[in-house]
């Protein structure tokens, strides 16, 4: 509307965007138009590739395959100093701050190297790095004083660092603003204020690409909804054409989202009993009850305490305060290796970086944890018997491959997943906790991994699946446990509960959007 | 939801090192080197008070210059997250090849030639360096070790291997002009040497890069997340280069610096000396793990490394003892800032 020409008013396209990670097929062939001054609010379940377009689009990586074309110049790929210099600028979901830098370094700086065309060998501007900063930062809310500008990132608590990325990205003249997920960890009052950010934005003829799981914020906000479902973008148009169950709906693929794995009941027998758990800080009181054969979700928004309420758990980070009892017993779990002993195994969020041997083999992942058991008491393994063992758990998991000597690298996300679940199996533990099991995994993968938990459930093992996917949880739990500023708020029963329910409760007093 | 978040702006202000001490030493690491450096100093003059006299302190001076250049191009390398073991073979290969060449073809060839060729020998090597770093992506400590052995090999196995005790020309002279001279009481004369200059020129223009351009600001951007660098519009590969061959040009004036002052080019000075230099960076309060440091701190670093070398004689203890000294100062240095990171950031 404020443009005349209405051709020039797309000027960002994407064409046909692949994108593969070794086996993992993150984008088929996405197409998009953006145009100035219109919010898009990018949609879709986790592990979907909405940070893969970003970062394509931002020029952090290069299309597999595809076209980025540029107020109507075509590229086969940015770097991103030539996607800052078209004015494109991103708030990272890992926010991508520089933690030894300050914070008016990590919010100005690009200003610099963006005018410079990245050259390096120039003198700081250092009266302008203040100002620079100063203006971004009070534009997000932040009270900006000397101390704020000249403290180091990694000093920060994780809610300003999120603002000041925010800031970073507002600092520039840009011509669009992406955000993923910024609104993660931050106050009602603070996203309050992003809104308004976001209109000033608009107002002044510049793009916004939000990606963000509350759906409340998007129908606020207004704008077009662009929906992902396993890398391709499945639906467009303004947002208040779609209800949230149509959203629901084209974000998860119906079949999918319908069918409830969970069929078996609970026994009645006790397995563990948590009293009054606390990390300081963290999340508080926290009591429940776990019996034989149960599977019991808990969700939360992530600074709920749901993360670290799974780290104590499995002795990672150990709670402070209450109890743990395991078969009536009370137990001491002050480490990873206290909460295996007590029975209690715990597959890690970030398989990546804390679960899996990427460059050894199946075989040696799937033992990883029965080693000593293997070893004579001259510590030589018995390989045969070892083998045989993966090659069981292999099965036993669906992997897509039976040769058991590859390395897990080469398998895709969700099979990694499995792997590493499948791990847990040689050592029969009686609780296992899993911690985002299908993040990042794709549909037919989380499929295996949900029979596999029922079956193991069947079995007497006491499943604890601690996750955002609210789906998953309605899908595969007895009950679900919702946690906010670090208390259980609400103990629903997964097989009545709905989506909308948790929602509310995971907001705490938040109403209803304009649905 | 509303009570838990409502502080962010007091969070804010209290998320910072808090006041006081602490709060000093954790912005500040090199204060604890300060304090280390002035209590050994302190100890020593109340043994022995003629640590203070205007000799040992300038030959503390003399010999702090190669140690601080050196340390000053390890520093910049630490800041951006990589380490460099082979300066000191760059250092050697330079010194020795220019003096073997200004020997034979330009005895006549000005101090200052000698300088800008040693640099651009310098920058050269330390640039093959940062370029193996770069494209092979195998960490810098490898690949500096093979470029150590690559360097020095090289000049022992085809330039030489003989001492030369004659430098040519102004080679020679420079070392001996000084800046102040004077009789001691004893009645030997005492001088500050010319060269003394270039430790403080380079610090400063050290200090200008690190602080006041941007070069300085990827530099421990690098140092901090590469990975983010890159994404943020920095062009890693420069960057690489930079501070590699930034390195390598001060091991190339340092060389040149060490024979003048020592008046001989021998081909086996220098490498094995590296720990030590990269000892004093680190006892500036630079991590090894890259991102942090200062130039003031490093050379305080340098001088707390070169204090102990030269002086601990003077209070009897003997100079086996010194390496014992270095060693305790490191751990208890690496103790401390351990420590210190622990307390002030927050685990992730
Ligand atoms: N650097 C990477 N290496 C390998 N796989 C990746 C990488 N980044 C993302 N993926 C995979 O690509 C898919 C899409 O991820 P992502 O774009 O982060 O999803 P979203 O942001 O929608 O949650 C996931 O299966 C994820 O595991
Ligand atoms: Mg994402």
């Amino acid at each position: 509307m404020t443009k005349q020409d209405p051709q020039n008013r797309c000027f960002l396209e994407l064409r046909n965007i692949h994108k593969r990670f070794g086996g993992v097929h993150a984008l088929r062939g996405v197409d998009m138009s953006l145009q100035a001054g219109e919010v898009y609010h990018l949609l879709g379940e986790n592990g979907c590739g909405k940070s893969t377009v970003i970062k394509i689009m931002a020029g952090a990586h290069p299309p597999s395959e595809g076209q980025i074309i540029l107020d109507g110049e075509v590229h086969d790929e940015l770097t991103p100093i030539q996607s800052l210099d078209f004015g494109i600028e991103t708030v990272y979901q890992d926010l991508s701050l520089i933690p030894n830098l300050t914070v008016m370094e990590n919010v100005a700086l690009g200003e610099q190297l963006v005018e410079g065309h990245g050259r390096l060998l120039r003198t700081l501007d250092r009266a302008r790095l203040k100002e620079t900063a100063t203006k971004a930062l009070s534009q997000v809310g932040l009270n900006v004083t000397a101390e704020l500008l000249s403290t180091i990132v990694s000093d920060l608590p994780l809610a300003i660092r999120q603002l000041v990325a925010i800031a970073r990205a507002i600092a520039c003249e840009a011509r669009l603003v992406i955000m993923d997920e910024p609104t993660t960890s931050l106050t009602r009052r603070e996203v309050e204020n992003l809104i308004d950010v976001v209109s000033k934005l608009r107002s002044r003829n510049v793009a916004v690409l939000f990606v963000t799981h509350k759906l409340e914020e998007c129908y606020r906000i207004g704008g077009h909804a662009i929906v992902f479902r396993d890398g391709q973008c499945v639906a467009q148009g303004p947002i208040n054409n779609y209800s949230r169950t149509d959203l629901a709906e084209l974000m998860t693929g119906r079949k999918i989202s319908e069918k409830r794995y969970r069929t078996g009941a609970p026994s009645a027998e006790t397995l563990m009993v948590l009293d009054r758990l606390e990390v300081p800080g963290r999340f508080r009181d926290v009591s429940f009850k776990l019996h034989k054969g149960e599977v019991l979700g808990i969700t939360g928004l992530s600074d709920s305490g749901r993360n670290e309420l799974a780290l104590a758990i499995a002795g990672i980070k150990p709670a402070a305060g209450g109890s743990i009892s395991v078969n009536g017993k009370p137990v001491r779990i002050h480490s990873a290796s206290e909460s295996i002993d007590a029975g209690i195994g715990y597959v890690p969020e970030d398989r990546l970086s804390e679960g899996l041997f990427l460059d050894k083999s199946i075989y040696q992942n799937e033992i990883a944890l029965i080693l000593r058991k293997l070893a004579s008491k001259f510590g030589i393994l018995d390989m045969k018997k070892g083998k045989e063992i993966a090659r069981d758990i292999s099965e036993k998991m669906r992997l897509n491959t039976a040769d058991i000597e590859l390395p897990v690298s080469a398998l895709s996300g969700g099979n990694q997943q499995r792997v590493l679940i499948g791990r847990w199996l040689s050592i029969d533990p009686e609780i296992l906790v899993l911690h985002g099991p299908t993040v990042g995994v794709d549909v037919g993968s989380k499929d295996a991994i949900y029979q596999t938990i029922q079956k193991m459930a069947e079995q007497g093992i006491g499943l604890v699946i601690v996750s955002d996917d609210l789906p998953e949880l309605l899908q595969n739990c007895d009950r679900i446990l919702v946690m906010s500023a670090g208390e259980i708020v609400a103990d629903l029963n997964g097989a009545g509960a709905n989506e909308d329910e948790i929602y509310q409760a995971m907001l705490g007093s938040v109403q209803e959007g304009a649905a | 939801m509303s009570a838990a978040g409502t502080s962010h702006n007091q969070a804010a202000a209290n998320a910072g090192p808090g006041g006081g001490l602490s709060g000093l030493i954790a912005k500040r690491p090199e204060f604890v080197t300060l304090v280390l450096l002035m209590a050994i100093c302190i100890a020593v003059t109340i043994a022995n008070p003629a640590f203070l006299q205007p000799s040992t302190l300038i030959d503390i001076g003399r010999a702090s210059v190669v140690t601080g250049l050196f340390a000053l191009g390890v520093f910049v390398i630490l800041a951006a997250g990589g380490i460099d073991v082979s300066f000191t073979a760059i250092a050697a290969l330079t010194m020795y090849s220019i003096t073997l060449l200004v020997q034979k073809y330009a005895p006549d060839l000005s101090i200052v030639v000698v300088f800008a060729i040693a640099i651009a020998g310098g920058v050269f090597l330390g640039v093959v360096n940062g370029f193996l770093v770069y494209t092979l992506r195998v960490p810098s400590l490898i690949v500096t070790i093979g470029t150590q052995y690559f360097f020095r090999g090289g000049l022992l196995a085809f330039i030489g291997t003989t001492w030369i005790m004659e430098l040519p020309g102004e080679m020679a002279t420079f070392g001996r002009l000084s800046l102040l001279e004077f009789e001691t009481a004893n009645g030997a004369i005492v001088s500050l040497p010319v060269y003394f200059l270039i430790l403080p020129v380079v610090a400063v223009l050290t200090w200008w890069i690190m602080r006041r351009t941007l070069m300085g600001r990827a530099i421990f951007s690098l140092g901090g997340n590469p990975e983010v660098t890159a994404r943020l519009g920095y062009n890693v590969k420069i960057v690489h280069l930079f501070v590699f061959g930034y390195a390598g040009a001060l091991a190339g004036l340092a060389g040149i610096v060490h024979i003048t002052a020592n008046r001989l080019a021998n081909p086996f000075d220098l490498v094995g000396t590296e720990i030590s230099v990269i000892a004093a960076v680190v006892l500036g309060g630079a991590r090894i793990t890259g991102g942090t440091g200062s130039v003031i701190g490093t050379m305080l670093g340098v001088l707390l490394v070169v204090v102990v070398d030269n002086v601990l004689v003077m209070v009897g203890i003997p100079s086996t003892w010194q390496r014992v000294f270095v060693g305790a100062f490191i751990l208890l240095a690496a103790a401390f800032f351990v420590t210190r990171q622990r307390k002030f950031k927050p685990a992730k």
